[in-house]
């Protein structure tokens, strides 16, 4: 039951194999997330730097200097470094936190636990994958320190902007960086996506046919093929917005661009295309993100609701509905960019489709909350924030999604708010609802309970307190990415609600330290594990020991006998049985 | 373990989300009748009906959907003595709320398409065109004057003195009108505006207007729209266009015919 420690013939590793260079997918899932925390930390503190200048535009603080002295040189901060700011928090943010920590971290802990395998199919492309994540990140950190900052485009990176150097500060060495650190985490992501899909189809155990995957195993499967489909698109755009800036093709850029004083040879281009590459790949991204967040919110609702899921089948219809419309819908990103009305038309429809799939989700939710028995733990309280954020995010892409409408909302703060509900809140709350519950199966300890409640409170009320006024402000026209809103005469009545957001940010984000806090001091001074099914849960994962060895059972993989959703099953003893478990009664055979 | 568990079974988190979540509703839905479109001064009547009509309909679903997840999660906290259920699976509701949420988003969907054609139409036969170039970081603005043509330009003859790059030999060019951050137009004249960019992209947003229209290099876009009131406003740029991105903010007044024709006469003198 509980030999911990077991190398499973795999003999007595060094260091170096076992902590850096590591093929076990369990070990590379916690690389991911140490990464992911770093990078948290990063992209947190660059948000906090923005509300700091949105809260109180232009205020002096001699201290700032000390601490940037280019950027806020006499304590005040430049446009140029607000640029930087917002354009490395959104990069940092989308890819290398939000992606890589529900995707690449728990999608490699969990998917060969999940679906009965010793590894992923291709540990070596596994490690792989992370060593180039790796590189990809430094890159991005590097770029901060080079002339001219990081790259200041937008985390869209929109041509012009983003080819010509002096369009921008950021647009020299920073934007360079940019799109070789963007070319590595591709290279990563979609190794990682690979491994994904083949592992899924290939390696699950005896008797788990598709259909009784858990959801969170399903989102990972369509999140590893959107990757393989969407992200190329991106790759190749980037390399050649590298070609326009360096070897004076015009890809991106059309004649007569005046900067400065200079007239630029380029001709024949158009920064549409850019656009439409950059969405294509953007809007099944926004899904990579979220769909993660929705398998771990339905397998964490099941376990503390002692429910199973509601129209299990209708959940997997669905998030494939969901994958797949998403690969028709990035033109509502482009409703004003000057492409063709009709387009603008076709866009509406794909989009406001995905509303239905969104929705049945919604509803399997509250059916499975119907006649439950619900346990609070802190996994469940961030799986509850899930879904209000799903519900609150969801409906404003209404909005958004009918083009008429999104005239007026357009690159305004309805559109921050929109997307840090939908995208940017499920895939946080699901990366912090995952952590918590699988924590006791990756370091064999149980995170402080207290401080993980605390953090819960503290997280979703401030969440709410900074993004949902966004939505006022975005009403009343206020645009996103400017430095100052009080230049607009008709912006300074909202200066207090933009004082409020700030404020909340900062709760926010100090909530985030007892987090970190509490999982590193819980890896190493938590509570043992004592079972190695602590939650009672039905899923495969849990059948391992309460410290799984690289080969993840010590003996023979179990054989899957039912759907991961058996609780209150009447034909069994007990409220659950786990998915290992044969059945009590054979029904008769009819 | 099972003291764990049993800790977790707590009901006061559950007590306390389900009431979070009904004054999270509650206050960020009254906040709405505070804060609301800037005043409208064009015919764009029928963006802000739907714009209301969504308003409605999601307001409801938010209001009803968060109020019975609220209500769940304060009834069936746990209770050691609770009933469970293993129903999870319903063809008829499954189906029934697919299709209540397709049969309300389809006049969504409809009204869009109806009122988006509109929007883009081709403008009335009467409408006044001007242009609006957009350069980091300002607007650069020009009337045809009185023939009624633009001069041509030509992006070789960029230069700081002659910026937007006019054609000195084209007379049609001789009476046009240029202002910088700044038009002036007359109240129920349909007009038009063609929109360019010298170097990035920028986004030309009247927000009082309903109008946005990103503005782009080597692609020449257009917005057309009628002023309905007399008044001040502000032209704001909303594409990411640099680090004066912030201030590239013009101004839009909008006057009586009278008034208009009057400003007119002074700045053909004053050229």
């Amino acid at each position: 039951m509980s030999e911990g420690h077991d190398d499973h013939g795999h003999g007595k590793q060094s260091f170096i194999s076992k902590y850096i260079f590591s093929y076990d997918h369990k070990m590379i899932a916690k690389q991911y997330l140490t990464l992911v925390m770093f990078m948290a930390v990063v992209g947190g503190s660059l948000a906090m730097l923005v509300r700091l200048q949105l809260g109180w535009p232009g205020q002096h603080a001699q201290f700032w200097e000390t601490l940037f002295p280019a950027g806020m040189a006499q304590g005040v901060m430049t446009p140029e470094f607000y640029v930087m700011l917002f354009t490395m928090h959104g990069t940092i943010m989308v890819f290398f936190v939000l992606s890589l920590g529900p995707v690449s971290g728990f999608g490699n802990f969990l998917i060969p636990l999940q679906v009965g395998a010793r590894d992923m199919a291709f540990p070596f492309l596994n490690m792989m994958s992370f060593w180039t994540a790796l590189p990809g990140a430094i890159i991005i950190l590097i770029s901060f320190f080079v002339e001219g900052g990081a790259a200041a485009s937008g985390w869209t990176a929109y041509p012009p902007l983003s080819a010509i150097r002096s369009a921008i500060p950021g647009s020299a060495m920073g934007q360079t960086l940019w799109i070789v650190g963007m070319i590595f985490f591709i290279a990563s992501f979609t190794m990682g996506g690979l491994n994904f899909v083949v592992t899924i189809l290939n390696l699950r155990t005896k008797g788990l046919k598709m259909m009784r995957l858990p959801l969170t195993t399903w989102a990972q499967f369509l999140v590893g093929i959107l990757g393989l489909l969407a992200f190329p698109a991106l790759a190749a755009g980037s390399i050649l917005l590298l070609f326009d800036r360096g070897l004076g093709t015009s890809f991106y850029l059309p004649a007569g661009i005046f900067i400065g004083d200079t007239l630029f040879p380029h001709s024949g281009g158009s920064p549409l295309l850019w656009q439409h590459l950059f969405w294509f790949l953007g809007h099944p991204e926004v899904y990579i993100i979220m769909l993660p967040a929705l398998g771990f919110t339905s397998d964490i609702i099941s376990t503390f609701t002692r429910r199973p899921i509601f129209g299990y089948r209708s959940m997997v219809y669905a998030i494939v509905a969901i994958a797949m419309l998403s690969f028709v819908v990035w033109g509502h990103h482009m409703f004003v960019s000057g492409m063709s009305p009709f387009l603008g038309t076709a866009f509406t429809m794909t989009t406001l489709c995905i509303a239905v799939p969104s929705a049945v989700k919604v509803f399997n939710w509250l059916a499975t909350l119907w006649m439950a028995k619900i346990q609070f733990t802190t996994p469940m309280l961030f799986a509850l924030g899930i879904v209000s954020l799903f519900v609150t995010g969801g409906l404003t892409g209404i909005f958004l999604g009918t083009n008429v409408v999104d005239i007026q909302l357009h690159d305004t703060y309805f559109v921050v708010a929109h997307f840090h509900f939908i995208m940017a809140g499920a895939g946080l709350f699901g990366l912090l609802a995952a952590v918590y519950y699988w924590f006791p199966k990756m370091f064999g300890r149980h995170m402080n309970e207290t401080a993980s409640k605390v953090h819960f409170w503290f997280t979703f009320i401030a969440y709410y307190g900074v993004f949902f006024p966004m939505h006022y402000l975005g009403i009343a026209g206020m645009m996103r990415r400017i430095y100052d809103p009080n230049t607009y005469d008709y912006l300074k009545p909202f200066q207090n609600v933009n004082t409020f957001i700030s404020i909340s940010a900062f709760i926010l984000g100090l909530a985030q330290v007892i987090f970190l806090a509490n999982y590193f001091w819980s890896m190493f001074k938590g509570k043992k594990v004592e079972s190695e099914n602590p939650w009672h849960a039905n899923t495969l994962e849990w059948s391992t020991p309460i410290e799984p060895g690289h080969g993840n059972w010590p003996g023979e993989i179990p054989e899957v006998h039912r759907w991961p959703y058996d609780y209150q099953n009447p034909d069994e003893e007990g409220d659950h049985a786990p998915q290992w478990q044969p059945p009590a009664k054979v029904k008769a055979a009819k | 373990m099972a003291e764990n568990i049993q800790a977790n079974r707590d009901a006061k988190h559950g007590m306390a989300l389900a009431v979070t979540l009904w004054a999270i509703v509650l206050v960020s839905v009254a906040f709405f009748f505070k804060y609301d479109l800037p005043e409208l001064a064009s015919n764009r009547q029928s963006q802000d009906t739907l714009y209301y009509v969504i308003l409605g309909i999601t307001g409801v679903a938010y209001v009803v959907v968060h109020f019975i997840f609220a209500f769940y999660i304060w009834k069936y906290r746990h209770r050691d003595d609770a009933e469970g259920s293993y129903w999870h699976d319903s063809h008829k509701l499954e189906v029934t709320w697919t299709i209540a949420t397709a049969v309300i988003l389809v006049p969504i969907v409809f009204a869009g398409l109806v009122i988006w054609e509109d929007v883009k139409a081709a403008p009335p036969e009467d409408v006044f065109t001007i242009e609006a170039v957009g350069a980091q970081f300002q607007w650069d603005m020009r009337y045809p004057g009185p023939d009624g043509e633009f001069g041509a330009w030509r992006p070789e003859l960029y230069s700081l003195e002659n910026y937007l790059g006019i054609d000195p030999d084209d007379a049609a060019g001789s009476d046009d009108l240029h202002l910088i951050n700044q038009i002036v137009l007359p109240v129920d004249q349909p007009v038009r505006i063609m929109l360019r960019s010298k170097d990035v992209q920028h986004a030309f947003f009247l927000p009082n207007f309903r109008v946005k229209q990103d503005v782009m290099p080597g692609i020449e876009t257009s917005v057309w729209f009628t002023p309905t009131k007399i008044g001040e406003y502000e032209i704001a740029c909303a594409e990411l266009c640099g680090l004066g991105h912030y201030r590239m903010r013009a101004f839009l007044s909008i006057r009586s015919q009278a008034d208009y024709d009057t400003w007119l006469t002074e700045q053909s003198q004053a050229d």
